[in-house]
């Protein structure tokens, strides 16, 4: 099935009533007639529910057609994309270990990286993953994990995911992508050789600014069995190739509580069902902006992958199914230009999100880099002038009309 | 056909395909099985498309919680 078809019609949780949607299983526990029924499904012989932070069928339901999209084995959804991404560098890493990280990815998971995971003696390295050779030299015997974004927000440099992705095979450590902001409609990670993909489906996949979720996708590629975390090496004595997710599925994900509410499950497959085309009409809308931006007197500069000029535009035909995404940047020359612009658009909404069907704009160095320090925001290619846009699915002229009032 | 199941031998009369399958061995929550076929995760799309030969071994697993 082709990705439409499979976004509308894979796995739903069964019901008895033939509802053509996925109900919303919004319970805590699911009981047994008997004791030994529910000791089979802890023994883990039987299938079964046990408790809603460890499965629920609408989650599980969304976890399958996730999975399905990014043409992987297995998913898990969490409560939000952080949920997502400390639930699985902790799986994968422990004290005196190290972490390969993209520069110029969201401002959260650098916080993680850098505050929170050297309290535990985990270590991370930031380099510049649009040049893969420099990026790839800082791998050594402790790192034990790679991390990257497909679109990395705001940078937007797009790294050669392929090329990463074999020199992770080297080394025999798995590459995390982050494909939040390009979607499975955009870059299937795993066919490049990622090894687990994470989603914040608060963004295009809820697609409506509704529900804050995230998840945790295997795509099958690295092997557990052979790998170098000995406790997962464990697990797939019983689970095989499904080692990781069952590790966080019984330990990790389990124990650090980060599931996701089943009515926000069911608000991602909703998403879901529109995600294709809306990921057209973001990415065209985002072409055409960029372009009229790029050619404005007032316009300092424009950063989209999808222009020519970018120097990401070729990894955008190798990688992207030529779709650059919804995401561009723009100067006005200072910051106090840029806040103008903000305070006089009335379409676009100034909200720190992305992928609404509703153009957002945020200035980045005021708002989610605040509390990274001017020289750390220029590592992070954030500038003072910098505006974000996330282009919605309106009309392109109403868009454009609203950018040249405030600009103007 | 001799199938391995869940580590116990089988024999079939009939050509089948997982989806199949799962009908004839009357798999508990089918939508939420995972298959692994002779050692890889089957993703969910070749479940109809995947025919079974002499041999094959498969394993139906849930990580739904509980022990795996
Ligand atoms: C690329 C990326 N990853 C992860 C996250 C975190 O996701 P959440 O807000 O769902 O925790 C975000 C949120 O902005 C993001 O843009």
């Amino acid at each position: 099935m082709k990705p439409e078809t499979l976004a509308i019609h894979g796995t739903t949780a069964g019901n008895g009533f033939g509802a053509t949607v996925t109900p919303i299983y919004q319970t805590v526990s699911y009981a047994f007639d008997t004791a030994a029924e529910l000791a089979d499904v802890f023994a883990g012989k039987t299938p079964g529910y046990i408790y809603t932070r460890i499965a629920n069928p609408t989650s599980l339901a969304l976890e399958k057609r996730l999975a399905d999209l990014e043409n992987s084995i297995g998913c898990i959804a969490t409560s939000s994309g952080m949920a997502a991404i400390s639930s699985t560098v902790l799986s994968l890493t422990r004290s005196g270990d190290k972490i390969l990280a993209a520069t110029g990815i969201f401002g959260g998971t650098v916080s993680l990286f850098e505050n929170i995971l050297p309290r535990f003696s985990i270590e991370t390295v930031f380099a510049n993953a649009a040049n893969t050779e420099t990026f790839i030299s800082n791998i050594d015997d402790r790192t034990k994990l790679i991390f990257l974004e497909t679109i990395p927000n705001p940078s937007l440099e797009i790294p050669d995911i392929k090329a990463i992705a074999r020199a992770a095979k080297k080394f025999n450590i798995p590459l995390i992508v982050d494909n939040t902001s390009a979607t499975p409609i955009l870059v299937k990670p795993g066919d490049l050789g990622a090894d687990i993909v994470i989603h914040s489906t608060s963004k295009y996949i809820n697609g409506h600014g509704t529900a804050i979720g995230g998840a945790i996708i295997d795509t099958g590629n690295y092997n557990w069995r052979n790998g170098v975390f000995t406790d997962i090496k464990n697990t797939s004595k019983k689970a095989g190739p499904l080692a990781f997710l069952s590790h966080l599925r019984n330990l990790v994900y389990r124990d650090l509580g980060g599931c996701p509410a089943p009515m926000n499950s069911f608000i991602m497959l909703q998403g879901l069902e529109t995600l294709p085309i809306r990921m057209k009409t973001h990415c065209a809308n985002a072409l055409k902006l960029a372009n009229y931006l790029n050619d404005h007197t007032k316009v300092s500069w424009v950063n989209y992958p999808g222009l020519p000029a970018s120097d990401s535009n070729q990894r955008v035909a190798d990688q992207l199914n030529s779709m650059a995404g919804g995401l561009l940047t723009f100067g006005l020359g200072s910051k106090e230009l840029s806040e103008k612009f903000i305070d006089s658009v009335k379409l676009a909404k100034n909200a720190a999100n992305l992928g609404d069907a509703k153009t957002l704009v945020l200035h980045p160095a005021s708002t989610i880099f605040h509390e990274f320090d001017e020289q750390k925001r220029i590592e992070m290619s954030v500038t003072d002038d910098m505006i974000r846009v996330s282009v919605g699915i309106e009309h392109f002229e109403d868009i454009k009309n609203d950018f040249q009032q405030a600009i103007d | 056909m001799k199938l391995t199941i869940n580590g116990e031998e089988k024999q079939f009369e009939n050509q089948m395909t997982v989806s199949q399958l799962l009908t004839v061995e009357q798999v508990k929550m089918p939508d939420m099985v995972s298959v692994e076929y002779n050692g890889q995760i089957l993703k969910r799309p070749d479940f109809d498309t995947t025919n079974l030969k002499d041999d094959d071994k498969i394993e139906f697993l849930y990580f739904m919680g509980g022990g795996r």
